[in-house]
């Protein structure tokens, strides 16, 4: 008991003195999660889009790879890539296993799905009107598509959040493509992961709490979108 | 004003809806042809077959069979489309629907600028536009509401100055005075007769509306997806001339 209480204080006084590690693993979870989620958000709303408002061959089996993926646990994800990415795999020559770049291509395959996923779930929930409307003024399909992101943003919004949410918190790929290399890939989950192994409460404690405080900012990002929205 | 040259002509336009047994006949073997700046009322009881004719002529539906052609180009062949129809409906082609259908999180003057903006008019210019029109239609007032906020018939009007906005050749609405006043209604047709004449424009209206007859040059007759009549308005009446 007195062991876990130590460990608490230590990681309390980890978080009040700015730890430098701390900072650093939290810093770079931020930044990997972040860009992950902007290349995410970029392709798989206007492919969310697209699969919502257009009727094509084969859109059926893009759908049901894309629930496959969003089903998918992160370490199947991570396997994928990582043969992929190694040296001896079709990006190989890239360079880019065991690098924040490698985990950003993974956290991109396993976000993307899920932007696009609820992209659709947004789209096809709009009033039928806005759609009609589009037709009837004869807009072209960007204009239909800004019009389309500018009604269901609220939702949109909320499916950006939950990829970001999804990114910050997984622990598989990031462990796989990154390598937990301390100083250079070492994120809050694959640190946590790790000291917890050690037997070393006081760091990971100390990005438990961040990345607690990181999903109650997420969600309460989420309940002010809905409340926007109403 | 009712020149001798076609704005828009039918031959034959037949229009079925689903298939099998569920088969319903919208129009059956519709043939006309509207002059450029002609105004023209399309009477008939409900179940008809006005819509159907309105959202073929306006390339909403495709015909099942027959032609359309808009000024001298071919624009359907049966259900086949031989232009670009959205390049038409956005440049050519003004439409009130019989159910408005504003855009709910636009207010009424960007619901109008809207279609202004489609077709690349500067957001600055568009504005103007779209509050003149407004002011025309006399629901300049709730010119920042949203749709909402508007009764059923400052809806409608909205949805008018929309379709007028880019100087569409063809109007065409579906019973747009339903929601109005005796007052209002009358406004609405004799604006529709005033973008004939100020830039020749041809308008089809279908209505109900019985007393606002005389601004028409012609009125066609449906009846069971059939034009069973076609007259010449009466020429005496004093809006009817231009
Ligand atoms: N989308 C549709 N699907 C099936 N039947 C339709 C559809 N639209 C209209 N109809 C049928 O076509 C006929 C003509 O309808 P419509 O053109 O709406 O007449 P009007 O506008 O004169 O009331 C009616 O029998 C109607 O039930
Ligand atoms: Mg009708």
């Amino acid at each position: 008991m007195q062991f876990l209480l130590d460990s608490f204080h230590k990681a309390f006084l980890l978080l009040l003195h700015l730890d430098s590690e701390v900072f650093q693993i939290v810093w770079l979870s931020i930044t990997v999660s972040f860009w992950s989620t902007i290349f995410s958000a970029s392709v798989g709303l206007p492919v969310g889009a697209l699969l919502a408002l257009k009727d094509f061959k084969g859109k059926s089996v893009i759908l049901l790879l894309l629930n496959t993926t969003m089903a998918a646990p992160t370490v199947v994800i991570g396997l994928f890539c990582y043969v992929l990415l190694s040296r001896v795999g079709p990006l190989g020559s890239l360079g880019l296993l065991f690098t924040p770049s490698g985990m950003v291509f993974g956290l991109f395959i396993l976000a993307t799905p899920i932007a696009a996923n609820l992209t659709v779930a947004a789209i096809e929930s709009l009033d039928k009107r806005l759609m009609l409307t589009c037709e009837l003024l004869g807009a072209s399909p960007a204009q239909q598509f800004w019009l389309v992101i500018k009604e269901a943003r609220f939702a949109v919004m909320a499916a950006v959040v939950i990829a970001f949410g999804r990114i910050i918190s997984e622990l598989g790929i990031a462990m796989m493509l990154g390598g937990n290399i301390r100083g250079f890939t070492r994120t809050m989950t694959t640190a946590i992961a790790l000291e917890t192994s050690k037997g070393e409460f006081e760091l990971g404690l100390a990005l438990g709490f961040v990345l607690m405080a990181v999903a109650l900012f997420i969600n309460g990002l989420l309940f002010l979108v809905q409340k926007e929205r109403s | 004003m009712t020149g001798s040259a076609s704005a828009i002509q039918g031959q034959s336009l037949t229009k079925i809806y689903g298939s099998g047994n569920a088969e319903v006949t919208g129009m059956e073997d519709v043939t006309f042809s509207l002059s450029i700046g002609e105004v023209v009322a399309l009477l008939g009881p409900s179940g008809s077959g006005k819509s159907t004719l309105l959202t073929i002529m306006g390339l909403i539906n495709a015909p099942t069979s027959g032609k359309l052609l808009i000024g001298e180009a071919l624009v359907t062949d049966g259900p086949v489309a031989k232009v670009n129809l959205r390049v038409y409906r956005r440049k050519f082609i003004g439409y009130v629907l019989q159910k408005t259908n504003l855009i709910p999180f636009l207010t009424a003057v960007e619901n109008v600028q809207l279609a202004l903006e489609i077709n690349d008019i500067p957001c600055r210019a568009a504005r103007n536009r779209a509050m003149e029109l407004l002011e025309s239609l006399d629901v300049v007032h709730r010119s920042g509401n949203l749709p909402y906020m508007l009764s059923g018939g400052e809806q409608q009007r909205v949805a008018i100055a929309r379709a007028l906005a880019n100087k569409p050749m063809l109007v065409l609405a579906d019973e747009p005075t339903a929601a109005l006043d005796s007052v209002r209604g009358r406004q609405v047709m004799e604006l529709f007769r005033t973008v004939a004449r100020e830039y020749g424009a041809t308008v089809m209206v279908a209505t109900h509306d019985h007393r606002s007859l005389d601004i028409f040059d012609r009125i066609l007759e449906m009846e069971d997806g059939r034009l069973v009549s076609q007259k010449q308005a009466n020429k005496d009446s004093p809006i009817g001339q231009d």
